[in-house]
């Protein structure tokens, strides 16, 4: 909560706890706060200027975040080009949308130790975050995290809800529940950065990129939060998915009164790619290149170093490239489609989880009940994703016992190792390895005992269809349940498997100077999206959209499919009409569901995903993360369908009506 | 600012008309009426409205429900909710256009609570209901404790979400003649998205032809969204009588309707654009509703 003034719409000043919601919106009706009018600084163009008035009261510049790096010889990369664009790109406020709406639960125990229960993505984020506000040691909270009703990025950090919550439980001594409504969520909270960019490209004559400069400036509102990660990623992803030998990036993080900005799926490379894959398309056209071909010309290939240092292991993305236009027909599109028809490309890739700064560990815990079954205890985060079914999963294949054995714990403070949060493609990778480890380490301890009952090595059983057994040889063997039976009744040994994981061969990267190789497993994707523009109205119909998509081996392709598609549909919000609006004053415009539009179902394709299976030396099983590279292609793909369809290059996000048939009207004229 | 609980308020449940009407003239200007509570339940959240009587029509059964003559065409109780509508064979048969505008409103879970008189009452300049209503030429009954009287439609909104209403009366009941032999109708609505949006712009046709020839004998076009209540675009409709239903005259139509339109920019479109999809959506409808006659 602000300490000496309001920095944007809706921002929280007061909070009250009552017996029952009534009594506690009357009391806040009584309570009565004067506003002077500050002037307030809206876009990045106002915060750059020389006479912006500070919108961060602690800081000097409405400018906290710069980074800038060069890789590669650009300068001659230019000049061995033989032709060079560029071109500017921007894309507008969106907020993220959630089944539920901010929620927590604070209760402080007789000893004074708080317990905190939240809809939060990362509760170690939250966790350590809320210590440090309240300034208590880390073992005065317990953070219990429940089944969270989606997320996307924008329950990463502790809110002012929070906050009060525990500040008025300590107060009263009673628990206290805050929950938001969604006309709060929508005014106040989390958005995605606006975006201003410039890019410049320059190509050889057969399509293959010699360099790129970059530049881009992102307005956060009135926080640095993750900006300054945000930053370096729209920079760092411009390095790959395609091979660009030399690159210069300029990068700026602005503040502003509008809501603040976190990340939203995807994170800033939703925006790098769309920036990207745009000029993609308009170079290959310049260069009357086909637009699968430039992609396949310059697609990152196994065992690939980007100019920033990033290391790609495997790459399925040729192949997802051939899937991506096979299942779209593209080839066959050339020949002939109908009136306003057009195809679109963008192929992406996101990291398996970034190292940050900090504890960047993941760990799981395995609990052998005395019944056979296993209660897994893991640090990340169910958000609707899939994660405890694919950990459960794991923890069943290394085990040799049936999926319904495995029983998911509860995300606690108390029990098991907090994980450093549910983001960037990170959950299944990295709390994916310490599953496995984990299973390993109960399945070494249940061997030692079966290997006593069958009088074997420990090391020649195997653990298959709930039976122990020697190698090849099912009939010399015992029932799961009989060792751990063993276990408990006869030694009296509770068993607990225990595993860890982080990936400590990788940089923490400078996100100012980006050098560095940030994450294991780099998956891509290719997206190939049919869809239809209504010359009349400028309406944007999806027809179909078919994904090439590299997440290693998939463990749960269904789980997988849902992701690669809800990723898509949800960036075609932001590519088509999401928009966050205020008006001169700052005052939010459209934050209800009837005014902000999300897409339905109504509104996504048909959906084609092809997984292309690659195999990730890191990855659990050679999985790789998955589920926000669609997201990071998704909005270029429809860009470009759009030109593809009716001539016309919107790079002004949201592809709007208006937007399509004012160009439209001006293809004309001219 | 933000959405908060409801208000206080006394909740009164009549089982008559006329019950509804005695509670109106008891407690008069602090008094509301309400159906479905999809709008009303919302703008006193929104502390809007204040009302501190709340009178529920959900009780009075003689306000539901749809019953079709074949004479005197159908009669549509003020109650009955938008799904009931949109899962009725004989609207979806022989007034499309009225189905037309219910497939296309909200989302089911409020379809089933919504009502057509709520959605008329209201008189919001996009409700959807009204354009269909208008271009078939319906009309409704309203109710008052010195009796009742008709109104067409067509001259049933007064401005921004202001009614011929007067004081305590309630709206009971939606009349829609038969239709006559060689006509039919269409309602399209543009949306930001494929479903649960406001129209952006909203256009209901109803055309009739002449027996042999498909000459428009009769035509009716009503708009939504673009004007501060659903008006109908008469000198769209003088563009089509008397000539041969086609593209061209369609599209002469369409661009005399985007005359008649008043719209304002908001933040869902501009008022351009609005003009212009009048245009474009009012030779759509013309077109499509020539299709669904023959």
């Amino acid at each position: 909560m602000p300490i000496t003034k309001v920095h944007h719409f809706g921002e929280g000043v007061a909070a009250v706890a009552a017996v029952d919601e009534d009594t506690a919106e009357e009391a806040l009706d009584l309570i009565k706060v004067d506003y002077e009018e500050l002037p307030v600084v809206l876009t990045a163009e106002e915060a750059l200027k020389p006479d912006s008035p500070p919108v961060n009261e602690f800081m000097k510049s409405n400018i906290p975040y710069f980074s800038d790096f060069n890789f590669g010889d650009v300068e001659k990369g230019f000049k061995e080009a033989d032709h060079i664009r560029e071109e500017k790109f921007s894309s507008q406020r969106v907020t993220v949308g959630f089944i539920e709406p901010h929620a927590c639960l604070a209760e402080v125990d007789p000893t004074g130790r708080v317990l905190l229960q939240g809809s939060k993505q990362s509760p170690y984020i939250t966790w350590r975050h809320m210590c440090r506000a309240l300034d208590i040691p880390l073992f005065r909270m317990r953070i219990v995290n429940p089944f969270v009703g989606g997320a996307f990025s924008g329950k990463h950090d502790p809110f002012d809800v929070d906050f009060a919550a525990v500040k008025l439980a300590q107060v009263t001594g009673r628990p206290v529940k805050i929950v938001l409504n969604y006309d709060e969520v929508l005014a106040a909270y989390r958005q995605r950065n606006a975006m201003d960019a410039r890019l410049r490209l320059g190509v050889k004559k057969n399509g293959v990129i010699t360099a790129l400069r970059a530049e881009c400036i992102l307005e956060g509102g009135p926080i640095c939060g993750i900006g300054p990660f945000n930053i370096y990623y729209f920079g760092a992803f411009l390095n790959i998915p395609y091979k660009i030998p030399a690159i210069e990036y300029h990068g700026k993080l602005v503040y502003s009164n509008r809501a603040p900005c976190g990340t939203v799926r995807g994170q800033e490379i939703t925006l790098a790619q769309f920036a990207l894959d745009s000029l993609l398309h308009m170079v290959a056209e310049d260069l009357g290149i086909d637009q699968v071909d430039i992609r396949a010309i310059n697609a990152v290939t196994d065992n690939w170093r980007t100019a920033n240092g990033m290391i790609v292991d495997v790459s399925g993305l040729p192949e997802c490239i051939k899937k991506s236009s096979d299942k779209i027909k593209w080839k066959e599109s050339r020949k002939g489609r109908p009136p306003g028809r057009g195809i679109g490309f963008s192929c992406a890739s996101h990291p398996s989880g970034p190292r940050l700064g900090g504890h960047f560990g993941s760990s799981v815990i395995l609990k052998l009940v005395e019944d056979g079954k296993v209660v897994l205890t893991h640090g990340g985060t169910e958000i609707g994703q899939g994660a405890n079914t694919v950990f459960c999963q794991m923890a069943a294949e290394v085990l040799g016992l049936p999926f319904e054995d495995i029983i998911q714990g509860v995300s606690d403070s108390d029990t098991a190792i907090l994980d450093s949060g549910m983001f960037g493609d990170r959950c299944t990778y990295w709390d994916g390895n310490a599953t496995i480890q984990a299973a390993t380490d109960l399945k070494r301890q249940l061997a030692e005992i079966a290997a006593k009952e069958l009088q074997a090595n420990p090391e020649e059983l195997e653990f298959k269809d709930k039976r122990i057994f020697l190698k090849g040889k099912p009939e010399k063997g015992i029932d799961f349940l009989l060792a751990v039976r063993r276990a408990y009744y006869e030694r009296g040994t509770p068993l607990y498997g225990r595993g860890y994981w982080a990936a400590t061969d990788i940089d923490i990267v400078d996100w100012k100077t980006g050098k560095g190789n940030l994450a294991h497993g780099l998956d891509f994707i290719a997206t190939a999206i049919d869809l239809h523009v209504d010359k009349e109205t400028g309406k944007v119909t999806l027809v179909k959209a078919a994904h090439g998509d590299d997440a290693g081996q998939p463990i749960n392709p269904l789980l997988l499919e849902g992701q690669v598609t809800g990723g898509s549909t949800h960036l075609a919000g932001q590519a088509l009409f999401e928009e966050s609006l205020y008006d001169e004053k700052g005052v939010a415009l459209n934050y209800t569901w009837r005014d902000y539009k999300q897409p339905t179902s109504m509104d996504a394709p048909e959906y084609v995903v092809e997984h292309v299976h690659t195999h990730d030396p890191y990855g659990p099983f050679g999985a790789k993360g998955a589920g926000e590279a669609s997201s990071c292609s998704t909005m270029a793909a429809i860009a470009n369908g759009v030109y593809d369809a009716v001539g016309v290059r919107i790079k002004e996000l949201p592809i709007t009506p208006e937007k399509i048939l004012k160009a439209l009207k001006e293809k004309e004229a001219r | 600012m933000f959405i908060k609980r409801l208000p206080k308020f006394e909740y009164h449940v009549p089982i008559s008309v006329s019950d509804a009407l005695d509670l109106l003239a008891k407690h008069d200007r602090k008094a509301m009426v309400f159906a479905g509570g999809t709008d009303i339940l919302v703008s006193m959240k929104k502390r809007e409205i204040l009302p501190e009587h709340l009178i529920n029509l959900k009780g009075i059964v003689e306000l539901k429900g749809i019953h079709y003559d074949e004479k005197e065409g159908i009669k549509i109780g003020a109650l009955t909710t938008l799904g009931e509508i949109e899962h009725s064979e004989i609207v979806k048969d022989k007034f499309c256009v009225l189905w037309d505008a219910v497939n296309v409103m909200a989302s089911p879970q409020i379809r089933s609570l919504a009502t057509i008189g709520g959605n008329l009452c209201g008189a919001v300049p996009s409700a959807d209901t009204a354009p269909p209503l208008i271009a078939i030429g319906a009309s409704v009954k309203i109710v008052g404790i010195h009796g009742e009287r008709s109104v067409l439609v067509e001259n049933f909104f007064k401005g921004p979400k202001e009614s011929a209403l007067q004081r305590n009366e309630i709206l009971t009941q939606i009349l829609i003649p038969n239709p006559l032999p060689r006509s039919s109708g269409t309602y399209l609505k543009l949306m930001r998205r494929n479903a649960m949006d406001l129209a952006l712009v909203g256009v209901a046709a109803n055309i009739r032809l002449d027996l042999k020839r498909n000459v428009c004998t009769e035509a009716r076009i009503a708009l939504g969204a673009v004007a501060p209540t659903p008006i109908r675009a008469m000198q769209a409709e003088q563009v089509l009588v008397n000539k041969e239903i086609g593209e061209a005259l369609a599209e002469e139509a369409g661009k005399t309707a985007a005359t008649v339109c008043r719209p304002i920019s908001d933040i869902r479109c501009s008022l351009e654009y609005r003009c212009s999809m009048v245009e474009v959506l009012t030779k759509r409808a013309v077109m499509d509703a020539y299709e669904r006659i023959s």
